[in-house]
């Protein structure tokens, strides 16, 4: 086939909302499921799309269709059921329907909880079995060593460090 | 130096470095509340209950959110140019010191009245005296008078250092071949540690700068006596 009528046919199949390589796959025995038209109206239920384009129930029963008739007149003539009836034909869901929670949020939760912990389990792991010693001037008889000298070079005195030592009684400022 | 898990800036030991702390209150302060409005503005989007949501345009709104942010880099603006300019004024330093970087230490040259000159190398850990502080010391410190104009050379002899001192507000690349000036007031006598800001091989982060500012006698006490070491 010449490139040009290839790309009308890939343009004609596109406009209907069907890949190209679906007539590939069936040609080979695969089973396609049934594509959208994406030019026409679609039904979906969406709280910040209210009233889709078209009804939900599009093909309608006989017993549907003289409802619809009834419907034509006044609703007060309408049972509670009939007006229920006719709200399913027109949606699938109702906004109560839209909003009720699922537990997906356990499941995530669940999962970054695990994931962290398994975490958790390789850096103890690495503590113990990989990183060098600590460096000697990291325990404590250092640590008090160098913060007295610190304090003795005046680190900081406007508002960091030595700003909290009592330089009078010598101890920290309460 | 830094006190360990430090979060904020040293304490301002010269004049610049005070006015780069302001400014710096001043920007994040700025940072902080757009942050917030931003988050609160999120928080409202997915938590309302509204289900029309989608307003396509607003004239109104557009103005403001596009004067207001350039009135805010503005705001940024005035003070960082203030201190730039503030840092580049002609200034009559009262001593002349070549901060030179090798690999990997520095060396310092007091050439003005005297020559003088010496290296300063990072005293390795096992080596340190108790309570001295890790990476950071160095055998030779770089001594100015303290509350007096310095200018530093900075330079390199072999591959990019640069030469920081956080408390002072200094940071210079030392590059080889060329001559970067850079000049400072100690507002009080103290240690102030930096280290090389520039990677320049395996032993870059241990090459610290100590500046020590002192009075003047005590200078010239130093200096006397390292010329006789030499």
């Amino acid at each position: 086939m010449s490139p040009f009528s290839a790309l009308r046919v890939a343009g004609l199949l596109a406009r209907r909302g069907v890949a190209v390589n679906i007539s590939v796959r069936a040609a080979h025995g695969h089973e396609i499921s049934k594509q959208e038209d994406m030019s026409l109206p679609m039904y979906w239920d969406r709280k910040d799309t209210p009233l889709p384009d078209i009804p939900f129930q599009k093909a309608l029963t006989a017993d549907q269709q003289s409802l619809k008739q009834k419907e034509l007149g006044s609703w007060k003539n309408l049972s509670e059921e009939e007006k229920i009836a006719l709200y399913r034909l027109a949606f699938n869901q109702t906004f109560a329907e839209m909003k009720k929670p699922t537990q997906e949020w356990k499941t995530v939760v669940g999962g970054v909880l695990i994931f962290i912990g398994l975490t958790g389990l390789v850096v103890w792991w690495q503590r113990v079995f990989v990183l060098p010693p600590q460096p000697h001037t990291l325990k404590e008889d250092w640590l008090a060593a160098q913060a007295k000298r610190m304090i003795d070079m005046r680190i900081n005195p406007v508002e960091g460090f030595s700003s909290s030592w009592d330089y009078e009684k010598n101890q920290w400022k309460k | 130096m830094a006190h360990p898990s430090q979060l904020g800036f040293q304490d301002a030991a010269s004049p610049v470095m005070e006015e780069l702390l302001h400014f710096h209150d001043h920007t994040l302060m700025i940072v902080f509340l757009i942050s917030t409005l931003v988050l609160y503005i999120i928080v409202a989007m997915v938590s309302t209950k509204l289900t029309n949501k989608y307003v396509l345009d607003s004239q109104e709104i557009e103005i403001v959110w596009t004067v207001l942010p350039a009135v805010i880099l503005i705001l940024i603006a005035l003070p960082s140019l203030r201190i730039l300019y503030l840092m580049d004024e002609i200034n009559d330093p009262h001593l002349t010191i070549k901060a030179m970087g090798h690999q990997w230490y520095w060396s310092y040259e007091y050439t003005d009245y005297e020559d003088l000159g010496f290296d300063s190398y990072m005293i390795p850990t096992q080596d340190l005296a108790p309570g001295q502080f890790r990476l950071l010391e160095a055998d030779h410190r770089m001594v100015v008078p303290m509350e007096s104009p310095i200018r530093v050379l900075v330079s390199a002899e072999d591959v990019l250092h640069s030469w920081a001192v956080p408390a002072l507000g200094i940071k210079m690349d030392a590059v080889p071949g060329r001559l970067n000036q850079t000049a400072f007031i100690t507002s009080r006598p103290g240690v102030y540690y930096g280290q090389c800001s520039e990677i320049c091989g395996a032993n870059h982060s241990f090459m610290p700068i100590v500046v020590e500012a002192v009075p003047l006698e005590h200078f010239e006490n130093w200096s006397s006596l390292m010329l006789e070491e030499s």
